[in-house]
């Protein structure tokens, strides 16, 4: 009688243990890769969410930047555990995500879950769409633009447009330069450091594709276009700006451009949008701060996003997919997105955001955060401007770089870019073959 | 007259030698002490020296969570090292048997491979066994440690064997012989593979960096990669966290410099 | 020295009967054979047998595939410019560090009022970690800051761009190594200095030789061995530097100081190829092979020397 009693009583309270334990919340892993003050921002929007529900814990980890993300992340995958639930991937390692098969497509958690995903603005959602298929949330998206010094525009007396072809840029900057007695350059008409980002960008303003198959968007890209008339216009510019003392000597250093332009010793400055928060908040009162668009070869196409989208991964229960997903829904909440932006300078990803009264307030109080959102907004659609992509992109970035740097040294940029070229197709079809294995 | 000047000519010889050498790490001393504004000022000392880097490296990041790491691991692998050492350098050298002459052969082979070539591998198989960002991954593969074995065998081989006799007779086994006469003898080759054996973990950039994610695992020397590209343009707190991750190994250097010395002379020459 | 065993043992000798030897072997070396094996044999093996292999996305399905790994690691240009920058790098470190090191070794390697102090900052170097002087020497080697161009602007030279310009931050980078092992050369050849029998110099001072003579005819000649020893082992170690390039120039700038083991790293966990990675780590295990045999050989004959 007794071990009955024991017995149905042990039933009962695990079964009490169990279900408070179901009402208890799931937690979700989640690895973004930004670190400085946009990683604050992170760090806010996932308290933020923690604490406007008690179904999901979001346990948010800084992984790195993006590289070292990817590599941990793939690391986890080939170990079969460790791996997060939801993790920020950047844009270009798109193809990869959804060639690794470890991935569970957003548009099949919105469509379970009865989510619209056509709320979401065209270029972010179509970069992400591969096949037919959104895959990833594109969580932060920006794209390129040039910020001006106000105070160098007015003692130069040079007149800020609101877009840039490659020749109008050049003669502005020149004009922008100030040099001493001696030759000697005391303020560089542009700061640009070397980023493959800059080069693809200019290449999709000017119409030009950066792999073929439409960008790898109509088929898989098996071959690169970078080595095209754009790129090599542009650093040829680039060659002869800073062998004549026009643009500031950075090399591939982010942080030392920022920081030439922040003491004001470049009049302009090239940099994602993402960046305009923290370089408003570096420069302070120093001098006011004023942005255009992306340059363009000729005519101007459109850029693509940039910037970096959330990927749910496979392997995880559906209560705890459903609370990765619900994360997601709350990220592109209206309201969540207004503030995101406005604290970052991503714009929003939803249609509609921009017209409440909270980003109207903010961009109100600066003009510059409408800047990208006007950019993308007068973007053609296209598959150029959909951005490339393609296997093995981190690798062949690396060779676009390296050419970028070699043609400041003094190679001839068609060479350079043709020699690239060949480095990558090589690592490209090598990707394509693991593939298929 | 001459042996004066020649003297004095020597200490100014030998002191600006030693200031040289010293050079890079008295720059990075003074911008720690320098506040942002002063990065940049030319001049030898900070015009206003303040904590004020040292406070923001100590609040922004857990450097002292950095060290605390690389010191368990350290000190873990050191004990470790110092005990299979003896134990192994023991047998290898007074039990004599085909068995421990090939395992001896078999260390010296293994004292060719250098850490870097096998990091790859290692790093795959402490993947796949799900000990990434663990102390067991960053302490473990290190405990066996071939050099150790050699020197402990070396120095086992040298001891007299009447020393050892003369306990046999006494009816000691082996474990009895290590433990009491053995290792009390050993203690100065084992305080020279200890500090070895400290600054080389201490030291080890390539694996740790591999295989820990998170940042509480983090050792100290990679932390300074994370907080250098984090803080990259303010100098005076990478360098503030760069001084306080030196002072560790500095004071126990200056301490301990015979132990040092010695340990290095000893595991690099081998003899 | 003699060792009185605790009287109980002597009690107990007749109470237990003493452990077979091969027990006691058995349970002091099973340790050290599993973890060696473990983890620096089977790794090793390892390797080997993933150059040999190809992978599919992810490391999965592993497929044999004979010497692909190696004939495309030959074939690719940039892999001749990493060893090429390797052994350049290599070839900068060990006579630099040599030189400083022994400098210093011979400095203090007389008794003076103060050695002692002089000897802690010759062998400092030893303390510091690699990250550590990594970072000191980029803000000393900070073009517009760093005291390295200033020096060079008060003597009238152009500033140089150090760790950011192609042709220098090799070149560069090997300086910062040499001068972080400086202190352990020093250390190595203050031991071998040591190790010269005083009644030699003492000899030759009776027969009138003066300082440089007793340098030439007896210091140099029995630091040989040593100094040859040390040289190697400097060479071999500067082979597979790491730290300092990963905090200072990953690779760069445009690829100047991707040496060999930079290279493994980068192609290992950027590019996602380990198979082809561990056969650029094999060939590294051969060449470091060769090196060390020579060391190894060279040590025996050193200890015959004797």
């Amino acid at each position: 009688m007794k071990k009955r009693f024991l017995a149905l009583g042990l039933a009962v309270l695990s079964a009490a243990a169990l279900s408070l334990a179901q009402g208890g919340r799931t937690t979700v892993t989640f690895w973004y890769a930004l670190g400085g003050s946009i990683g604050e921002q992170i760090e806010l929007l996932v308290k933020n969410y923690n604490s406007s529900q008690d179904k999901v814990t979001i346990k948010a980890e800084f992984s790195g930047n993006y590289d070292d993300t990817l590599n941990k992340m793939r690391a986890a995958l080939q170990a079969g555990k460790g791996y997060p639930n939801v993790v920020q991937v950047y844009d270009i390692g798109t193809r990869f995500m959804v060639d690794s098969g470890a991935v569970v497509a957003l548009e099949d958690m919105a469509k379970k879950e009865n989510f619209d995903i056509s709320k979401l603005v065209s270029q972010p959602r179509n970069y992400y769409t591969v096949d037919g298929k959104m895959y990833s949330l594109p969580f932060n998206s920006s794209n390129p633009l040039l910020y001006f010094n106000a105070n160098a525009l007015n003692s130069s007396k040079v007149e800020q447009r609101p877009f840039y072809n490659l020749a109008q840029l050049e003669d502005t900057i020149k004009r922008l330069t100030v040099k001493d007695a001696s030759g000697k350059t005391t303020r560089y008409g542009i700061t640009f450091h070397a980023d493959s980002w800059f080069i693809e960008q200019f290449g999709y303003n000017s119409g030009q594709a950066y792999c073929n198959n439409e960008n790898g968007r109509k088929a898989r890209a098996t071959e690169t276009t970078f080595n095209n008339p754009a790129s090599v216009a542009f650093l040829e510019m680039m060659a002869r700006l800073t062998a004549g003392g026009f643009a500031a000597p950075v090399g591939r250093d982010g942080t030392a451009s920022l920081n030439t332009f922040v003491n004001g010793q470049a009049a302009i400055y090239v940099s994602s949008t993402a960046n305009l928060f923290g370089a408003t908040r570096a420069v302070g009162g120093k001098f006011p701060i004023r942005t255009s668009f992306y340059p363009f070869l000729k005519e101007r196409n459109g850029v693509a996003i940039g910037g970096a989208s959330l990927w749910m991964l496979k392997g995880f229960t559906e209560t705890e997919q459903d609370g990765a997903f619900s994360f997601i829904k709350w990220m592109l909440d209206p309201a969540t997105q207004g503030r995101w932006h406005l604290n970052t300078g991503y714009f929003p990803v939803i249609q509609g955001v921009t017209k409440t009264p909270l980003v109207q307030s903010g961009h109100s109080k600066n003009q510059n955060f409408i800047t990208a959102i006007r950019q993308l907004e007068t973007s053609k659609v296209n598959t150029v401007s959909a951005g490339c992509l393609m296997g093995q992109f981190t690798e062949i970035r690396t060779y676009v770089v390296s050419a970028w740097e070699e043609v400041l040294k003094g190679k001839p940029a068609k060479q350079a870019l043709d020699e690239a070229k060949v480095k990558s197709d090589a690592a490209l079809q090598r990707y394509n073959a693991t593939v298929a294995r | 007259m001459n042996k004066i000047l020649a003297r004095v000519l020597f200490y100014i010889g030998i002191s600006l030698y030693a200031a040289l050498l010293v050079l890079p790490l008295l720059t990075m001393l003074s911008v720690s002490f320098r506040s942002d504004g002063d990065v940049y000022n030319p001049s030898f000392f900070p015009p206003n020296p303040t904590l004020e880097p040292y406070q923001i490296a100590l609040e922004k990041f857990p450097v002292l969570r950095f060290l605390g790491n690389s010191f368990l691991v350290s000190s873990l692998v050191t004990l470790g090292v110092m005990l299979i050492s003896s134990c192994t350098g023991y047998a290898l050298a007074r039990i004599n048997s085909p068995v421990s002459n090939f395992i001896f052969a078999l260390v010296i082979g293994l004292l060719l491979v250098p850490g870097e070539v096998t990091f790859l591998p290692l790093y795959i198989m402490i993947n796949r066994l799900g000990w990434i960002d663990s102390y067991l991954a960053l302490t473990l593969p290190f405990i066996a440690s071939p050099i150790g074995i050699f020197l402990m065998r070396q120095f086992f081989k040298s001891l007299p064997q009447e020393l050892f006799d003369a306990a046999r007779m006494d009816g000691a086994g082996h474990l009895r012989m290590l433990w009491h006469i053995a290792m009390p003898l050993a203690t100065p080759a084992l305080g020279a593979l200890a500090a070895l054996t400290f600054l080389g973990t201490w030291n080890m950039y390539l694996y740790p960096l591999v295989v820990t994610n998170s940042e509480e695992l983090r050792t100290a020397q990679i932390a300074l990669r994370f907080i250098s590209s984090d803080e990259a343009v303010r100098y005076n707190i990478v360098a503030a966290a760069a001084v306080i991750i030196l002072l560790p190994t500095l004071v126990a250097f200056l301490f301990a410099q015979r132990a040092f010395v010695r340990g290095i002379a000893m595991g690099s020459l081998k003899g | 020295m003699e060792r009185v065993l605790p009287s109980s043992a002597k009690q107990k000798r007749i109470l237990w009967k003493p452990r077979p030897d091969w027990l006691e072997m058995l349970i002091l070396l099973v340790p050290a054979v599993l973890l060696l094996s473990a983890f620096v044999i089977l790794p090793t093996i390892e390797a080997f047998i993933m150059s040999f292999q190809r992978e599919g996305l992810l490391g999965r399905n592993r497929v044999f595939a004979g010497l692909e790994n190696f004939i495309e690691v030959f074939s690719r240009p940039e892999n001749l410019q990493s060893a090429w920058q390797s052994i350049y790098f290599a070839l900068i470190v060990a006579p630099l560090e040599i030189i400083l090191a022994f400098a210093a070794a011979l400095l203090i390697s007389r008794p003076f009022v103060g050695v002692a102090i002089y000897r802690t900052l010759f062998f400092l170097t030893t303390a510091v970690p690699t990250g550590v002087a990594a970072i000191a020497w980029s803000w000393f080697l900070n073009p517009q800051t760093g005291w390295a161009n200033w020096i060079l602007a008060s003597l009238g030279l152009e500033p140089k761009q150090w760790l950011l310009d192609t042709s220098t931050a090799l070149p560069t980078l090997a300086v910062i190594t040499a001068w972080a092992g400086v202190g352990f050369a020093a250390i190595l050849l203050t031991a071998g200095l040591q190790q010269i029998p005083e009644d030699l110099y003492e000899a030759s001072r009776i027969d009138g030789a003066n300082g440089i003579q007793q340098f030439w005819s007896i210091t140099i000649p029995l630091i040989s061995p040593t100094l040859f020893l040390v040289t190697l082992l400097v060479f071999l170690r500067s082979l597979t530097a790491f730290g300092q390039i990963h905090l200072l120039t990953q690779g760069g700038p445009a690829d100047s100081s991707m040496v060999w083991i930079y290279r493994i790293y980068q192609e290992a966990f950027f590019n996602f190829r380990q198979t082809y990675a561990a056969a650029q780590s094999v060939i590294l295990f051969l060449v470091l092979l060769i090196l060390a045999l020579l060391q190894f050989r060279f040590i025996g004959r050193k200890v015959h020397y004797e």
